[in-house]
């Protein structure tokens, strides 16, 4: 390795292309990977495409108007824009009154840090399958304390009302600590002097909050966030897991819709337009947020 | 200065690994010559039958000393996600179950992957066709054409726990009197799955005079006497909580495992793993139903061969081993599968074995599910699942029925 | 003292939330079927069963599973922090033509669905001749949008004036990035590393459509096989999730603490 680090630096130390050749590795895979293919499934998009069939017919639009058709595609697109508000918003809220809470740094607060932010290391197939049987009225916890208090169990994940908003929990509970994490860490890039001329001012807690500790978390609200929603818009193995949709398509998200009709039912071609669709929303809405957070780029 | 020593590590660890992955993969070894061929199959069968195919594995194997079959197991859903795209590409096994849905052959036809059967004929070394059930031959036919095999043939027996049934139901109307007097101290009386399982509810609707497609394809549920048969079930879900909603097949069977349901209707496959669990339980035929017969469902996976294949003489000769006398009548005996071929129907041995013969003895009542039908395998779950779990839930059978019925002509095609 | 009290209720409740399913799911690994319909309202066991352990250990090729993870999620990880490191050192402090839309692209990517792209990768793979080996496995998955822009948000909180320093000193671009600004980085390395060595640990799809040969399967492509079709043997399930999650865990507490100093130092500005 030594002997390339010496090499290396004479073609890379010029003015010249030597950004690109920094980028080259990663802007290569990327585009190989990610962003040809992502073109791809657009082409595949306006064919009947199937995975090996001998002809892959032109089909136009045609894929996209009959999503619009599609009431399991209208109920995806609703589902997954409900999960995304809804866990954003709750997992905002409740990360950074965990942050508030415990942005001290003593051992109490570590140690409790810990312990919430270790969730976002376990799979989601596995949150997903320890939810699934934790929620279920004959073998889970929570049936069986609701049994012990003398109530009647609830099918959680079976019930259509309830299930999406469990499906939202279960999200919650498995990304609040990675919020938190990152909020306690905004939280101590703001400067103490800030909070003394509050102080100072006699501003009130709450009056503190608004007007120093969130705009100078706005940054950090906008990396969270961001984070938190895309993730959200393309929730699947969760869903998958928990309730593979159901029941009667009442959790179903735009990736289980895209992967049963191309993974499933093997249409290629209808499942991409629907990727489509979801990349589409992806972009606005990351770039609202944007907007929202007044990003700028600049620094 | 330590890190910078520690990432050099780390990069000449990645740079090792690239170096040792582009030779560590010559590990194909179904070249040419010396040596044996090698066959790789996959299947999804993990349930308590699973040492019944092993065993064909090995018996194969040992019969042939110049082919080496390796059976890898996975589930269905792994196969349905990994198999088309493989066979596609010429990757992936020589021979495979692509599902336990006998409907999703007609998907791998389509696109070409599967290749046509052709050691057909008598004799142990090929293919008996005219010994297999013809309803499961016309089922894996297309254009006239054979393109897989039954890997298994199975019917449906009701499976009662007798801890908690005394005398098994021999009607329909005792069925439904036992379900709901069973349904007491958090055990269930009938555990109904209605997605990712083997067919219960169509079999409940037969019973009763009622049904899904007709002989042209198109929808029946929605006609009174489909309707009629469903809305007892339904109540019994829906007001007496006969089972929960919404099972998955897994579900129910760990239901009936851990002794919480009384009854289920099932494969043989259960047995097993049933007997694991240490349940005390007993096997009758599926109750007859109103017109005084018994109807049950009939249920197979396809055995199919890949169209690239290196090796496709002897991909053949194995599924023909597979559907043999012998095989078939150890495999029935081990695993209490109803056998496979009608010379073997009238087998003492088997008619002995009282596991099989409940099993067997249904086999001329047996039906399968939407054989044949175009888009079946959606017609299940875009419109058939969807009907149960909704009516379940809301008791609305005809409303339910009617949104279904919708579905499944524009799936098949109809145009009554 | 209200607000105090009301802040460890918070707290508190959060805590059981957090914790509980966790212990559940442990505790399960070692309960009889019996046991758990019989006492849901238990959170542990009332007769202890190794079953679940000696059915994964029993059933699958547990050390070639575990190696094939270790290698994957190791060698893609060392991969990743390298390439993100390199492409985040140009994008913060490199001046050029194309720079912004560059990073733009990077975020891009970001936004895309795995599943979106899978079939039009597979295809490609299959092309390349990369199913079943080791590059096919390790490189489209050796850099990622979300490293670099950690990376790049962390490098940019660096004083130029080093640059400068090294600069005048006669040290090349290379040289900088790998003797000056690396090694600064090290809260950073820990971050993307433990965020991509998790992913990549529990990543069920990618491993199992790269690799159609069962020698190449990683664990949680193995475990996946005990949630079958039939009977759930639910302490096989949970010991499976258990045994998946043990490595994990190693890792995020030997890593947790440069973790959050990474994180808060990146992403914020």
């Amino acid at each position: 390795m030594t002997s390339l680090a010496r090499k290396v630096p004479a073609a890379l130390g010029g003015r010249g292309p030597a950004g690109w050749l920094f980028m080259a590795p990663s802007l290569l895979i990327l585009g190989t990977f990610v962003l040809f293919p992502i073109g791809r499934s657009l082409w595949y998009s306006l064919h009947n495409w199937t995975v090996g069939a001998a002809e892959q017919p032109w089909a136009g639009l045609d894929n996209y108007t009959r999503l619009f058709g599609d009431a399991q595609f209208q109920r995806a697109l609703a589902n997954t824009l409900i999960i995304t508000v809804a866990s954003t918003a709750v997992l905002v809220v409740v990360g950074l009154g965990l942050a508030l809470a415990l942005q001290s740094e003593n051992v109490v607060s570590r140690v409790v840090r810990s312990v919430f932010f270790f969730p976002t290391v376990i799979s989601l197939t596995t949150v997903g399958m320890v939810w699934r049987f934790l929620l279920d009225p004959d073998i889970g916890l929570v049936g069986g304390v609701t049994r012990a208090l003398g109530l009647d169990p609830v099918n959680w994940l079976q019930s259509t009302a309830l299930a999406l908003p469990t499906v939202i929990f279960v999200n919650v509970w498995k990304n609040a600590g990675f919020v938190m994490i990152v909020l306690v860490a905004g939280l101590k890039a703001i400067p103490g002097e800030h909070y003394e001329a509050a102080s100072l001012d006699g501003a009130g807690r709450l009056q503190t909050l608004r007007s120093i500790t969130l705009p100078a978390l706005r940054p950090t609200m906008l990396f969270v966030t961001f984070m938190v929603t895309v993730q959200s818009l393309q929730l699947f193995d969760l869903v998958y897991v928990m309730t593979s949709g159901g029941p009667l398509d009442h959790t179903e998200t735009l990736v289980t819709k895209l992967y049963r009709d191309g993974f499933v039912n093997y249409e290629t071609g209808y499942a991409a337009a629907t990727s489509w669709v979801l990349f589409i929303v992806v972009v606005l809405v990351s770039a609202l947020q944007l907007r929202i957070f007044r990003y700028n780029d600049a620094d | 200065m330590r890190n910078k020593r520690a990432l050099a590590a780390l990069a000449s660890v990645a740079l090792t690994g690239l170096l040792v992955s582009g030779c560590g993969n010559s590990d194909d070894s179904s070249g040419s010559g010396s040596g044996p061929v090698s066959l790789t199959v996959w299947t999804g069968f993990t349930g308590g039958d699973a040492p019944g195919y092993d065993q064909i594995v090995s018996d194969f194997n040992a019969a042939h000393p110049d082919i080496k079959v390796t059976m890898t197991k996975m589930s269905w859903d792994t196969i349905g996600q990994k198999l088309p795209s493989a066979w596609v590409t010429g990757q992936g096994p020589d021979i495979a179950a692509p599902s336990s849905d006998p409907n999703a052959i007609a998907q791998y036809v389509k696109t070409n992957s599967v290749l046509e059967i052709t050691n057909t004929g008598t004799g142990d070394d090929k293919v008996n066709t005219d010994q297999l059930a013809p309803a499961l031959v016309k089922e894996f036919t297309y254009n006239g054409k054979l393109y897989a095999v039954p890997a298994n043939y199975a019917t449906l027996s009701l499976y009662y726990n007798k801890k908690l049934v005394s005398t098994p139901p021999t009607t329909v109307a005792e069925l439904q009197d036992q379900a709901a007097k069973l349904t007491t101290g958090g055990n269930y009386g009938l555990v109904l799955a209605d997605n990712n399982t083997i067919q219960m509810w169509p079999i409940l609707q037969w019973l009763s005079g009622g049904d899904i497609v007709d002989t042209s394809n198109c929808s029946v549920v929605g006609t009174p006497a489909s309707i009629a048969s469903l809305q007892p079930w339904v109540d019994l879900v829906k007001n007496k909580k006969i089972s929960p909603v919404g099972l998955s097949g897994a579900e129910a069977d760990s239901l009936f495992s851990a002794g919480k349901a009384a009854m289920e209707i099932n494969g043989p496959w259960a047995a097993a793993s049933y007997k694991t669990a240490g349940v005390d339980f007993g096997l009758a035929a599926v109750p007859t139903g109103a017109d005084g017969k018994s109807v049950t469902l009939g249920s197979t996976a396809p055995l199919a061969i890949s169209a690239k294949t290196k090796h496709p003489q002897q991909a053949q000769e194995f599924l023909a081993y597979w559907t043999s006398k012998t095989a078939q009548l150890k495999f029935s005996k081990s695993t209490g599968f109803p056998p496979l071929r009608t010379d073997l129907a009238d087998d003492a041995t088997l008619k002995a074995d009282p596991t099989v013969s409940i099993f067997a003895n249904q086999v001329p009542n047996a039906k399968l599910y939407l054989p044949q039908v175009p888009n079946a395998t959606k017609v299940d779950t875009d419109a058939y699942v969807p009907l149960i779990q909704t009516a379940t839930r809301n008791g609305d059978v005809a409303g339910a029925a009617a949104t279904a019925a919708k579905k499944i002509n524009e799936l098949t095609g109809c145009t009554q | 003292m209200l607000t105090k009290s009301l802040k460890w209720v918070y707290v508190g409740i959060g805590l059981v939330l957090a914790i509980v399913p966790l212990i559940w799911m442990v505790a399960g690994s070692f309960r009889t079927e019996a046991d758990l319909y019989g006492h849901t309202a238990s959170l542990f066991p009332h007769e202890w069963t190794l079953h679940g352990y000696k059915g994964v250990w029993q059933q699958l090729p547990f050390l070639r599973l575990l190696f094939n993870s270790v290698l994957f999620a190791g060698v893609t990880t060392a991969l990743t922090v390298l390439f993100d490191s390199m492409c985040a050192y140009a994008l913060a402090r490199l001046e050029f033509r194309g720079r912004t839309v560059a990073f733009w692209l990077v975020l891009v990517t970001l936004m895309v669905p795995f599943q979106v792209t899978l079939i039009p990768v597979f295809m490609e793979l299959f092309h390349f001749g990369w199913l079943n080996t080791y590059q096919g496995l390790i490189i489209p998955r050796a850099t990622s949008a979300f490293g670099i822009f950690l990376f790049r948000q962390f490098f940019m909180s660096i004083p130029k004036e080093l640059d400068e320093a090294a600069r005048i000193d006669g040290a090349g671009h290379f040289r900088i990035y790998w003797r000056v600004i690396l090694p600064l980085a090290k809260p950073a390395i820990a971050t993307v590393a433990l965020l991509n060595f998790t992913n990549l640990w529990n990543d069920l799809i990618w491993p199992l459509v790269v690799s159609t040969d069962n020698t190449m399967q990683t664990l949680p492509a193995g475990l996946a096989l005990f949630a079958g079709q039939h009977v759930t043997d639910h302490a096989v399930l949970f010991a499976g999730a258990v045994i998946s999650l043990l490595p994990i865990a190693v890792v995020f507490f030997l890593a947790q603490r440069y973790f959050v100093a990474g994180i808060s130092t990146s992403g914020l500005k």
